[in-house]
C-alpha cells in the first residue's frame, strides 16, 4: 500500500499556514507567563516575587494581539464575529471566541487590581493632560485606597490567580484538543495533544520571562535577582522535561504500534522533519537546555554566567517550543490524506501569511509591552515600601 | 458603609461587566441570521441561495425535447446514454436561442449555426459538430485502466484490421461508423 | 379523639389554629407564585436563545405538514468502479457547472494499476481525457489488473466536516446533501483538515470552503448532478436511500459494495462497487 506516489488533488497546497503556528505559539506564551503569576500569588513561590508583575503584563501583551494571528489567516476576517454570533457547540474553534474574551477580561482586571495602588497615586499627583486622563479614569475616581480596599484587592488578586489557572489550561488545552481531536490526520490524532499543547506551553513562557526579565533589568542598569532567575530556571527544566517526555511519548507509542499510518508517518519524520524535528526540537531545543539549566542554577556561579547559561537556555527552548508548533501544524500537512504521497510547503516572504507578517505578529506583543511597563512598572524595588505601607500586614 | 466604599471599585466593575454582557448578549441574539434555526442549526435561507445556482450542463433529455429525430435515432444503439454534449458542446447559447424562440410569438426563427471543434476539452465553442477521431478516442483508444468487457480499441491494429481508407485522416473513424446510430 | 393535622399541628375539630393555617397558605402561596415567576424568568431569558441555534422544525422545508403524502428524500450515490472507463467526461462537466477554480476539485478519478511484480501504481485521470494527452502510457503487459476510481464528497452521516465548523456553516440539508453556507463561512479551512477523503478546498475565488454539493441545484429541480448525466457508461449512480425501488437501492441490494475509510466512522453515503483495501 505505502509504495505509490499519489497525492489527492486537493492536497497540493496545504491550508495551515505560519499564522496557524504562531496563534498556538502566542497563545502559549500568554499561559506560560500567566502560570509564572500564579505560582507566586497562588502557590506562593516568594522566589519569583520579582517577575510575577512583569509575568501578568507580558502575559497581557500577547493576549491582546493572539487575534492578529488569526484575521491573518481567515480568508473572511469580516465575518469573524459568526464564531460567537452563531457559534457551534460541537467546533473547538468556536470555543475560542468565549475563551479569548473571558480570558482577556480576566487578565485586565488582574493587572487592574495588582496595579491599583500606582494608578490611584499617579492619577492623584498628575498634573493633567491625557496620562493624566488615562488614569483618573482607571482610579475610577479613587484619590486613595483604604486598607480595606487593599485587602479585598488583594483577595481578589489571589482569587483571579486561581480561577486564572484552569482558564488559562483551557485557553491552550482547546487548541491542542483542536488538532488532537482530527481522526482525519493520524500524525495529530491523539489524546495526548492538550496536555503537550499545554506542558509546552508552560516551557515557553517561563523561557520568555527569563529572558525579558534579565533584559529589562539589564536596560534599566539593574542586576537581577538571581534567586528568582534560579527558581524559573528550575521550574523551566521541570516543565522542559515533562514537555519533553509527553512530545516522546506521542510519538514513541505510534512508533512502537506500528499500526495503521506508520508507514508513512515514519517517512515524514526521518525524511521530511529530520530537521526540525531531529536536529531542532529535540537535539538543540531540548537536549541541550536540559543540560545547560542545572549549570545554570549552581549558586556558587558568577552572575553573569548564570545570566549567560539561562539566557541561552531560554532562546533555545524558545526556539524548541515554535519547532514544535511547526511541526506539528506543517508537519502533518505534509504528506497527503492519501497517505502515498507528500507535498511541499511554501513560506512566502510577503503576503498575508508570510514572512515578514510573522515577525510583525511577533514583534508587535513585545512593543505592546514596552510601552505597557511606563505605565505598569514592573521593577519592584522603589515600589516595595510604598505598597507594604498601603497593604500592612496584608500579603 | 466603610465597606460599600472599600468595595465600590469592585462594584463599578461587576456593573459594567454585566451591563457589557448583557448588552453583548442582546447585540449577538439581534445579530443572529433571520433564517438561522428555522429548520435546524444553519441558515435555511443558505440552500434558498445553492438551489438557486443555475444548472449549465443539459441532458440529453433536454436536447431531445427538439431533437425528436436524433432521440430516435439512438433509442436502441449502443450510445444512447452518452451525452450530447460530448460531441456537440454545452450549447448554452444554443439553447438560450432556441427557447427564446419557442416563447416567442410566432415560434420562427434560427439559432446560430454550429462550428467545427476547436479540439478541446471543454471546448469554447459553445455549439459544434466533431467528426474528429479525439472525441471517439478519449473514451475508446485502450488505457490501462478500463473494464475488460469494455469496446477499447488500439487505434493503428484497429485501423489497420478494419482496412481503413485513410488512416491517418482525423475523421477516419467515421468511414465505418455513423454519428448517432455508431453500429459500423 | 382529636385529630391532628402532622402538617400543621392542627385541631381539625376546632378552629383554634386560624394563625398557623393562615401563615401556611400564605407560605404555600408564595412558593407557587415564586415558582412561577422562576420558572418564567428562565424560559424567557435562557430557553429561547439556547433553542434558537439547535431546534429542529415539526414541519418538512416544503413547509408541508408532517404527516403529508411527500417526505423529504434521502440521497445516496454510487460508484460502479468495474464500468468507469477513465474518460474524464465528468470531471469537465463538474468544473463547468460548478465554475470550479483550476487547480481545485470537487470531483477527481484515481487510476490503481497492480503489477504483476506486486507493485501498486496510483494516479490520476487527465481532465481532458487520455486520448492527446502526455499521460506515460502503461506497458499492458506487465499489468495484472487496474481499473478506476471517480472521488467526490462522500456526504458522510457523521460528518467531521460538519462537526468541526465554527459558525455553523458547513450544514446538513433535510434531504443528506451536505453544503456550504457561502455567506456564513469564514474560511479557516478547519473542515478541510477534519475531511479524512481530501474532497474540501477553500475556493481561490469565493474564499469560502468548497466541495462536491451533489449539485443540489440540479437535484432539488429533479435532474441529475452534472457528473452523472455526463457519465458515458453510467458508472455514477444518483438516487433515493428512502425509496426501495430506487435503482441505487437495487444495485445497493444486490452486489457487496464498500466505503472509504470506514475505520474512521464517518458512514458515507457514497458506496463504491469493485474497490479493495488499497484504494484510501
Amino acid at each position: 500500500m505505502p509504495e505509490a506516489n499519489f497525492i489527492f488533488p486537493n492536497d497540493v497546497h496545504p491550508p495551515w499556514s505560519i499564522m496557524i503556528v504562531l496563534y498556538p505559539y502566542v497563545t502559549g506564551l500568554v499561559a506560560g507567563a500567566f502560570v509564572v503569576s500564579a505560582l507566586y500569588h497562588v502557590f506562593r513561590q516568594e522566589a519569583l516575587k520579582p517577575v510575577a508583575r512583569l509575568a501578568l503584563v507580558t502575559s497581557l501583551c500577547f493576549c491582546a494581539f493572539a487575534t492578529i494571528p488569526l484575521l491573518l489567516h481567515l480568508h473572511h476576517p469580516e465575518r469573524c464575529f459568526q464564531v460567537v454570533i452563531t457559534p457551534s457547540v460541537t467546533s473547538a474553534m468556536a470555543g475560542f471566541g468565549f475563551i479569548y474574551s473571558m480570558y482577556m477580561l480576566l487578565l485586565i482586571v488582574e493587572v487592574w487590581l495588582v496595579y491599583r495602588p500606582e494608578i490611584v497615586e499617579r492619577a492623584a499627583s498628575s498634573q493633567g493632560g491625557v496620562m493624566g486622563l488615562f488614569y483618573r479614569i482607571l482610579a475610577l475616581g479613587d484619590r486613595e485606597i483604604t486598607p480595606g480596599a487593599r485587602a479585598i484587592d488583594n483577595w481578589l488578586i489571589g482569587a483571579l490567580a486561581m480561577l486564572g489557572i484552569p482558564v488559562a489550561c483551557v485557553l491552550h488545552g482547546y487548541v491542542g484538543f483542536l488538532f488532537g481531536a482530527i481522526k482525519s490526520n493520524p500524525w495529530w490524532s491523539t489524546s495526548l495533544m492538550p496536555v503537550i499543547f499545554l506542558a509546552s506551553a508552560i516551557v515557553s513562557g517561563i523561557a520568555a520571562l527569563i529572558l525579558l526579565y534579565q533584559f529589562i533589568c539589564w536596560r534599566r542598569g539593574k542586576r537581577p535577582d538571581l534567586d528568582c532567575v534560579r527558581s524559573l530556571c528550575r521550574y523551566l527544566w521541570g516543565f522542559l522535561v515533562l514537555a519533553f517526555a509527553l512530545e516522546t511519548l506521542e510519538v514513541g507509542q505510534m512508533a512502537y504500534e506500528s499500526g495503521g499510518e506508520w508507514h508513512i508517518l515514519s517517512v515524514l519524520l526521518t525524511e521530511h522533519l529530520a530537521v526540525s524535528y531531529g536536529l531542532i526540537q529535540v537535539l538543540i531545543g531540548s537536549v541541550i537546555p536540559f543540560l545547560l539549566l542545572p549549570i545554570a542554577i549552581i549558586r556558587r556561579l558568577p552572575g553573569r554566567l548564570t545570566t549567560f547559561l539561562s539566557a541561552l537556555a531560554s532562546l533555545l527552548v524558545l526556539i524548541q517550543v515554535f519547532a514544535m508548533r511547526w511541526n506539528v501544524v506543517v508537519g502533518g500537512q505534509l504528506f497527503s490524506k492519501s497517505f502515498r504521497g507528500f507535498v511541499e510547503f511554501h513560506l512566502p516572504v510577503g503576503g498575508r501569511e508570510g514572512i515578514v507578517a510573522a515577525i510583525i505578529v511577533l514583534i508587535l506583543p513585545v512593543v505592546a509591552l514596552w510601552c505597557a511597563i511606563k505605565i505598569f512598572p514592573v521593577c519592584e524595588e522603589t515600589d516595595d515600601s510604598e505598597i507594604s505601607q498601603l497593604q500592612g500586614i496584608q500579603e | 458603609m466603610r465597606l460599600i466604599r472599600d468595595l465600590r471599585h469592585i462594584l463599578i466593575v461587576l456593573a459594567v461587566l454585566v451591563i457589557g454582557g448583557a448588552g453583548g448578549q442582546f447585540l449577538r441574539t439581534a445579530m443572529i441570521p433571520e433564517s438561522f434555526g428555522r429548520q435546524g442549526p444553519y441558515r435555511a435561507d443558505a440552500l434558498v441561495t445553492i438551489a438557486s445556482q443555475k444548472s449549465r450542463f443539459p441532458s440529453a433529455e433536454k436536447c431531445h425535447k427538439c431533437h425528436e429525430d436524433v432521440r430516435e435515432e439512438r433509442e436502441e444503439t449502443l450510445h444512447a446514454g452518452v451525452a450530447c454534449v460530448h460531441c456537440h458542446g454545452l450549447g448554452e447559447k444554443h439553447i438560450a436561442e432556441a427557447e427564446a424562440i419557442a416563447k416567442s410569438e410566432n415560434a420562427e426563427g434560427t439559432v446560430t449555426p454550429a462550428e467545427p471543434w476547436d479540439g478541446q476539452f471543454p471546448s469554447t465553442i459553445d455549439l459544434f459538430i466533431s467528426q474528429d477521431r479525439k472525441t471517439c478516442l478519449v473514451c475508446h483508444e485502450s488505457v490501462v485502466g478500463m473494464p475488460e468487457d469494455f469496446r477499447k480499441i488500439d487505434v493503428a491494429a484497429h485501423l489497420d484490421e478494419q482496412g481503413a481508407d485513410d488512416p491517418d485522416s482525423p475523421d477516419t473513424c467515421f468511414e465505418c461508423h455513423g454519428n448517432h446510430d455508431t453500429a459500423p | 379523639m382529636r385529630q391532628i393535622d402532622a402538617k400543621t399541628g392542627c385541631d381539625s375539630d376546632a378552629c383554634s389554629c386560624d394563625s398557623t393555617e393562615s401563615d401556611e397558605n400564605t407560605r404555600r402561596q408564595f412558593l407557587r407564585s415564586a415558582r412561577t415567576v422562576t420558572l418564567g424568568a428562565i424560559s424567557l431569558t435562557v430557553l429561547p436563545s439556547t433553542l434558537a441555534s439547535e431546534t429542529t422544525p415539526s414541519s418538512n422545508d416544503a413547509g408541508e405538514p408532517e404527516n403529508g403524502k411527500e417526505s423529504t428524500p434521502l440521497y445516496g450515490f454510487l460508484v460502479d468502479t468495474s464500468t468507469c472507463i477513465g474518460a474524464g467526461k465528468c470531471l469537465t462537466a463538474c468544473r463547468v457547472e460548478n465554475n470550479v477554480p483550476e487547480g481545485q476539485y470537487r470531483t477527481w478519478v484515481e487510476r490503481y494499476i497492480h503489477f504483476k511484480d506486486g507493485r501498486i501504481q496510483v494516479d490520476q485521470v487527465p481532465e481532458s481525457g487520455y486520448a492527446g494527452s502526455d499521460v506515460e502510457k502503461v506497458d499492458e503487459d506487465l499489468v495484472e489488473r487496474a481499473y478506476f476510481v471517480p472521488k467526490l464528497c462522500n456526504h458522510c452521516e457523521d460528518a467531521p466536516c460538519n462537526q468541526v465548523c465554527p459558525t455553523h456553516a458547513s450544514i446538513t440539508s433535510p434531504e443528506g446533501v451536505e453544503l456550504v453556507d457561502p455567506d456564513l463561512c469564514i474560511g479557516c479551512a478547519y473542515c478541510v483538515q477534519a475531511c479524512p477523503y481530501g474532497v474540501r478546498f477553500v475556493n481561490h475565488e469565493t474564499g469560502n470552503a468548497d466541495k462536491c454539493t451533489w449539485c443540489y441545484h440540479r437535484i432539488m429541480r429533479e435532474e441529475q448532478p452534472a457528473c452523472v448525466e455526463a457519465c458515458p457508461v453510467d458508472a455514477r449512480v444518483f438516487g433515493r436511500l428512502d425509496d426501495p425501488e430506487s435503482e441505487i437501492n437495487k444495485r445497493l441490494a444486490t452486489v457487496p459494495t464498500h466505503v472509504l475509510k470506514e475505520h474512521l466512522g464517518t458512514h458515507p453515503k457514497l458506496h463504491y462497487i469493485g474497490i479493495s483495501k488499497e484504494v484510501t
